[in-house]
C-alpha cells in the first residue's frame, strides 16, 4: 500500500479545518459578541477559529490544484511507500503499547519492557543482555529524578510491593 | 555607559562556581541533546524546565541557555560528521561541512564550524548589550495596543519571511492560538473548549506539546528514513585547530555580513533556521571565483554557523525586552520565565536587573565554555551516534514520556505527547511549520488579552491598532512583513523568465 502525498496533504487539511470548526462552534457556545464588559470570552476563539478554517480551506484547494497539475506528467511523489510504512507501523504500534503499558504498570515497568523488547527482538541482541540494558536504564531515571531531583515518577502497582513510593 | 557596569555587575553574578558548573552541564547536556535525533534544543529545554523548579530563576535561565548554545554546537557536530542535521537550523552547515569532512578535513571543517558559531553568538551576545537598556526603555512606552501590534507583527514575520506555504504558516499559527486558549480564560473566568473533557481544564501545556512535536514527531521521521548513520572518523588534531584558526581572517566579508543576516533575523522573527539557509544562499551567490559551493567550501561552513549563533542569541533580545520569543527555543525558555513568577517584557529589566544582566553576562561566558568544551568532546558525543537506533530509540521515547509527566503529573499528558508526535511527523513531513504553532501557543493568553484591553479602551473600535505614530508604525511594519516578501518573490518571478541554474 502506498500513500501520496496529495492524500497526506487532504487529511492534513481536513483534519486542520475540522480543528477550526470545533473551535468556532465551541466559541458559539460561549457567545462571540460584546457586553458591557468588553467582548465575550469566545470573541477571539471564535475569529482564530474561522482564520484556521479558511486557510485550511486553502491548503486543501492548492492540494487539488498541485494535483491535478502533476496528473498525467509524471508519477506523483509518495509519502509513505510500503517499507517506510510498515518500519513507521511497528514503531508507533511499539510507542501505543509503551503507553498503555505505562499507564497501567507505571513508567519504570513500561520502559524496561519496551527498551527490552526493542534491544531483543529488533536489535538482535540476547535477551539477557537486552534486559540488563532496560533495566539499567530504569535505575538511572529512577536515581536521577527520585533520588536526586525528588520528582516522583508515574508508578504502577509493583513498585509498592518492592518498598518504592 | 550604564550598560556596561550592568555589564560588569552580570559578570559579577554569572562566574560564581555554582554557576560556572550549571553552564558546564547545560553545554555537555545541549551537546548530547543537539546530537541525538529526536532531541533538539526546543524540547532538551521543554524536558529540563520541570527541574529547574528547585533553582533560582537567575540560576535555572543559565542552565537552560547554556544547554540552547550546547544543542546548536551538537547540531553542527552531527551535520558535519555524519551529514544529519541534529537541529533545523544546522541544515545548511550540511551542504559543505559533510563533503570537507569526506575529502579528510574533518578538523578543518569542525573548527571553522565552532569558530564561526562562537564568533556569531558574540557578535549577537554584544548586540543585545548594546541594546538591551534601549530597548527595555522603548519598551516602556507600550500600552495593550502597542503589545498587540508587536505580537502582531511577531505573527506577520513568520507568515512572510518563513520558507513555508504561507497559508501553511497561518494553519500553525491559529492551531497554537485555539491550543492555547483552552482551558480557564484568565479574563473572563470562563470555561473554553473543553467539550466536557476534565482533563482539558487546565489547559494544553505547550511544553508537553512541544516534546510531542520535535521530539516524538523527530523520532518518527528518523525512523521512517530507517537509520543508517555513515560517519566520519572524528579525531581532533590541536595542530589543525590552530591552522584553520589560523586562515578564519580570510573570510572577514563573510564573517560581518553573515553576522548581520543574523542579527536581523535574530531580532525579527525570522529565527536561526531562516537565518542559516539565508546566509549560505547570499554567501554562495555573491561569491565569485574557487571551488563551487556543496563540495567543502569553507566560505558554505562560516556563513550559515555564524548566522546561525548570531540569530540564536539575539533572539534573546525580543524575548526578553518585550517578551516576543524570536525562535521556537526562546519561546520555550519564555514559558519557563513566566512559570518560575517572572513576566517578561520591559519591567523584567527594571524589577530584575540581577536576572537579566546575569543572563546576558552568561551568555559570553558560557559561548566561550561552549567553544572549548565542543571541541574536547567532540569525539565522545560523536560515538553516541555509534549506538544502535534500537537501543537509543526507545530510550530518547522513554525520556520524552518522563519529561512529559513530570509537567505537571497528569498521565492525561501521555496521551498528548503521543498525538502531537504524530502531528509533528506529519507537519514536518508535509512542510508545515512547527514554531509558529509553539510560539502561538505560548503568546496566545497574552496576544488574547492585549487584544481584550484594547478592545475594552476602544470601545470595539479596530481604530485604536492606528491611534497614536507609534503603534501605527508597529502594525504597518507587521503588514508590509505579510505582504512584501511574497509580492516581491512573485515580482522576481515574474521578470526572470529564464531559470537559473
Amino acid at each position: 500500500m502506498t500513500v501520496k502525498v496529495f492524500h497526506a496533504e487532504l487529511g492534513t487539511a481536513i483534519a486542520t479545518g475540522l480543528l477550526g470548526l470545533a473551535g468556532v462552534f465551541g466559541a458559539l457556545e460561549l457567545g462571540r459578541g460584546w457586553t458591557e464588559s468588553g467582548p465575550e470570552a469566545g470573541y477571539f476563539p471564535f475569529y482564530v477559529g474561522l482564520i484556521l478554517l479558511g486557510a485550511s480551506l486553502w491548503n486543501l484547494i492548492a492540494a487539488f490544484l498541485k494535483h491535478r497539475e502533476a496528473a498525467g506528467i509524471e508519477a506523483e511523489e509518495p509519502f509513505l511507500d510500503r517499507d517506510r510504512a510498515r518500519r513507521l507501523g511497528i514503531f508507533i504500534a511499539a510507542l501505543l503499547a509503551f503507553v498503555i503499558v505505562t499507564l497501567t504498570m507505571g513508567i519504570y515497568v513500561g520502559s524496561i519492557l519496551y527498551i527490552t523488547w526493542s534491544a531483543w527482538r529488533q536489535g538482535g541482541y540476547r535477551l539477557p543482555v537486552a534486559l540488563g540494558v532496560g533495566a539499567g536504564f530504569a535505575l538511572s531515571l529512577y536515581l536521577i529524578f527520585e533520588a536526586i531531583f525528588k520528582i516522583p515518577l508515574l508508578k504502577g502497582p509493583i513498585e509498592p510491593l518492592l518498598g518504592i513510593y | 555607559m550604564a550598560n556596561f557596569d550592568l555589564l560588569m555587575h552580570g559578570f559579577g553574578i554569572a562566574i560564581t562556581p555554582m554557576h560556572l558548573m550549571l553552564m558546564v552541564g547545560g553545554v555537555l547536556m545541549g551537546l548530547i541533546v543537539g546530537v541525538l535525533p529526536g532531541l533538539g534544543a526546543p524540547n532538551g529545554v521543554s524536558l529540563l524546565i520541570p527541574l529547574t523548579f528547585a533553582l533560582d530563576p537567575t540560576s535555572a535561565i543559565i542552565l537552560l541557555s547554556s544547554m540552547y548554545w550546547g544543542a546548536l554546537f551538537g547540531g553542527s557536530t552531527t551535520s558535519i560528521l555524519f551529514n544529519i542535521p541534529g537541529e533545523p537550523s544546522s541544515v545548511a552547515t550540511t551542504f559543505d561541512g559533510y563533503p570537507m569532512a569526506r575529502s579528510g578535513q574533518s578538523t578543518r571543517a569542525l573548527t571553522l564550524a565552532f569558530m564561526s558559531a562562537g564568533f556569531g553568538a558574540l557578535l549577537g551576545v554584544i548586540v543585545i548589550t548594546l541594546l538591551a537598556g534601549w530597548a527595555s526603555q522603548f519598551a516602556l512606552k507600550f500600552g495593550a495596543p502597542e503589545y498587540f501590534a508587536v505580537y502582531f507583527l511577531a505573527f506577520a514575520a513568520f507568515i512572510g519571511m518563513g520558507s513555508a506555504a504561507p497559508m501553511k504558516t497561518m494553519v500553525s499559527l491559529a492551531a497554537g492560538l485555539l491550543l492555547a486558549s483552552v482551558g480557564m480564560d484568565s479574563v473572563t473566568g470562563s470555561i473554553r473548549l473543553t467539550f466536557g473533557f476534565e482533563d482539558l481544564l487546565g489547559g494544553i501545556s505547550f511544553l508537553v506539546v512541544v516534546i510531542g512535536l520535535f521530539g516524538i514527531g523527530e523520532l518518527l521521521s528518523t525512523v521512517q528514513e530507517g537509520l543508517r548513520f555513515r560517519g566520519v572518523a572524528s579525531k581532533i588534531d590541536l595542530r589543525d585547530v590552530l591552522k584553520t584558526i589560523a586562515e578564519l581572517p580570510r573570510y572577514w566579508a563573510t564573517y560581518i555580513r553573515s553576522g548581520l543576516i543574523g542579527i536581523w533575523m535574530g531580532i525579527t522573527p525570522g529565527g536561526p533556521t531562516a537565518a542559516s539557509f539565508m546566509s549560505y544562499g547570499i554567501a554562495r551567490s555573491s561569491s565569485r571565483k574557487g571551488a563551487a559551493f556543496g563540495t567543502g567550501r569553507p566560505e558554505g561552513i562560516v556563513a550559515p554557523e555564524t548566522a546561525d549563533h548570531s540569530a540564536g542569541s539575539c533572539a534573546m533580545l525580543p524575548m526578553l525586552a518585550l517578551g516576543v520569543p524570536s525562535s521556537a527555543t526562546a519561546a520555550v525558555m519564555m514559558g519557563g520565565l513566566m512559570i518560575w513568577g517572572l513576566t517578561p517584557g520591559p519591567m523584567l529589566f527594571a524589577t530584575q536587573p540581577d536576572f537579566v544582566w546575569g543572563l546576558i553576562a552568561s551568555m559570553y561566558v558560557s559561548n566561550l565554555i561552549g567553544v572549548v568544551l565542543v571541541l574536547a568532546t567532540v569525539p565522545m558525543f560523536a560515538a553516541l551516534l555509534r549506538i544502535p537506533f534500537t537501543i537509543i530509540g526507545p530510550m530518547i521515547v522513554a525520556i520524552c514520556f518522563v519529561g512529559a509527566y513530570t509537567v505537571s503529573n497528569a498521565t492525561f499528558d501521555l496521551w498528548v505527547v503521543l498525538v502531537f508526535g504524530l502531528v509533528g511527523y506529519l507537519f514536518s513531513r508535509l512542510d508545515y511549520p512547527l514554531a509558529p504553532l509553539v510560539l502561538a501557543m505560548v503568546l496566545g493568553h497574552k496576544a488574547e488579552n492585549a487584544f481584550h484591553q484594547s478592545m475594552v479602551l476602544s470601545d470595539g473600535s479596530l481604530s485604536i491598532f492606528f491611534a497614536n505614530p507609534l503603534v501605527s508604525s508597529i502594525m504597518v511594519l507587521g503588514i508590509a512583513l505579510l505582504v512584501l516578501p511574497k509580492l516581491v518573490a512573485f515580482g522576481s518571478r515574474f521578470r526572470r523568465q529564464v531559470p537559473v541554474e
